[in-house]
């Protein structure tokens, strides 16, 4: 019961935010942006240059399906999407281009799944502090997030 | 109905500490005693021998690796730091890189202390990591390099279990829940 209404209210501000999008398209990119948001942005490292993992949330609350296709930070040479499988009883990790996330769709980067690999970090970093990370997508737009440099041991 | 299940469970679990069996895969009788020729974190030539006496988890990756390895080990940690204080101590993590070329003693040494004391780095040359790959029938393969020289290594997920005299106890998979893992941690810290 609890379940249902919690539901109707996420549908009615979905609604809501659907018009206020709408309202916004005049002010076109601004406004798909504000139908992306992220939560929960931890940036995952250990001491030396080994690289760090992004563990994040991201709400699609718009209206059309959008594709993440990287990140880059300034932090970092190089960001890319990785993804950690297992099979057999061995870990495996590749790289992915790109992930769709539809109307309304939540996707997560979590612990031995998918998870931003931040390679050669540019300065020495700390538990603490906060990286600016840039996610990109196939439109061409650009959502600045800010990670939360974690121990691994604290997630 | 409620009741039933609990009784049954109940039931279960007393049996499962009784006869001995470990809520993991239980490899004692398939897996050989605790063995290997390494280098540890001070680039000291060490033996299997020299960490007998304390109960000993064993795990295969590479420090390249930011999200399975760290998760893992820091996992492995939680169980350790649940259990009593005076248990605690008793138990070692050895992390066995199967990457040396990247993972020097210098590396390795920074990188276990991020997750505890008892954290221990060892590797050594291909034909020394093979020795112990082969004895605990697990796999390893690099990747291809990138134009920057990184490369990614698929490695085994299993942690391996043996008790204070280097006898195999159990292994445990990723897909184990984390209430058993911890369970037969503490298990194997509290047996004589
Ligand atoms: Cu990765």
């Amino acid at each position: 019961m609890a379940y249902l209404m919690h539901k109707t209210m996420i549908k009615r501000t979905c609604r809501q935010l659907a018009f206020t999008t709408c309202a916004l398209l005049l002010t076109a990119g601004v406004a798909q942006a504000q139908s992306l948001d992220v939560t929960n942005a931890r940036l995952s490292l250990l001491p030396g240059n080994t690289p760090g993992a992004g563990y994040f949330e991201l709400h699609n609350s718009g209206d059309e399906s959008v594709t993440l296709v990287g990140a880059e930070s300034p932090a970092f040479e190089s960001v890319e999407m990785h993804i950690s499988s297992e099979h057999n009883g061995m870990a495996h990790m590749h790289a992915f281009e790109s992930l769709d996330i539809g109307p309304d769709e939540r996707i997560e980067f979590a612990p031995k799944g998918q998870h931003l690999m931040f390679m050669r970090r540019v300065a020495p970093l700390n538990e603490g502090d906060e990286v600016e990370v840039v996610l990109t997508f196939s439109d061409e737009q650009r959502l600045p997030v800010t990670f939360n440099v974690v121990s691994p041991t604290s997630l | 109905m409620y009741k039933v299940l609990l009784a049954t469970l109940t039931t279960l679990l007393l049996v499962g500490c009784s006869d001995q069996s470990w809520r993991t895969t239980d490899v004692a009788d398939i897996m050989p005693p605790l063995d290997f020729a390494l280098v540890d974190e001070n680039g000291d030539s060490v033996q299997a021998e020299e960490y007998l006496g304390k109960p000993t988890l064993v795990y295969f990756g590479y420090t390249y690796c930011p999200d399975v390895c760290p998760i893992t080990l820091a996992r492995l940690g939680d169980a350790i730091r649940k259990l009593d204080d005076e248990t605690r101590d008793e138990i070692q993590v050895l992390f066995i890189s199967v990457d040396p070329a990247r993972d020097t003693p210098e590396v390795l040494k920074r990188y276990t202390d991020a997750f505890g004391p008892e954290f221990v780095g060892l590797s050594g040359d291909k034909a020394a990591i093979d020795a112990v790959t082969n004895r605990y029938r697990v796999a390893y393969e690099y990747g291809e390099e990138n134009e920057n020289g990184d490369y990614l290594v698929t490695h085994s997920s299993a942690v391996f279990a043996f008790d204070r005299e280097g006898q195999a106890q159990f292994l445990v998979r990723d897909s184990h829940p984390v209430n058993d893992v911890e369970a037969d941690i503490k298990r194997l810290v509290a047996q004589g």
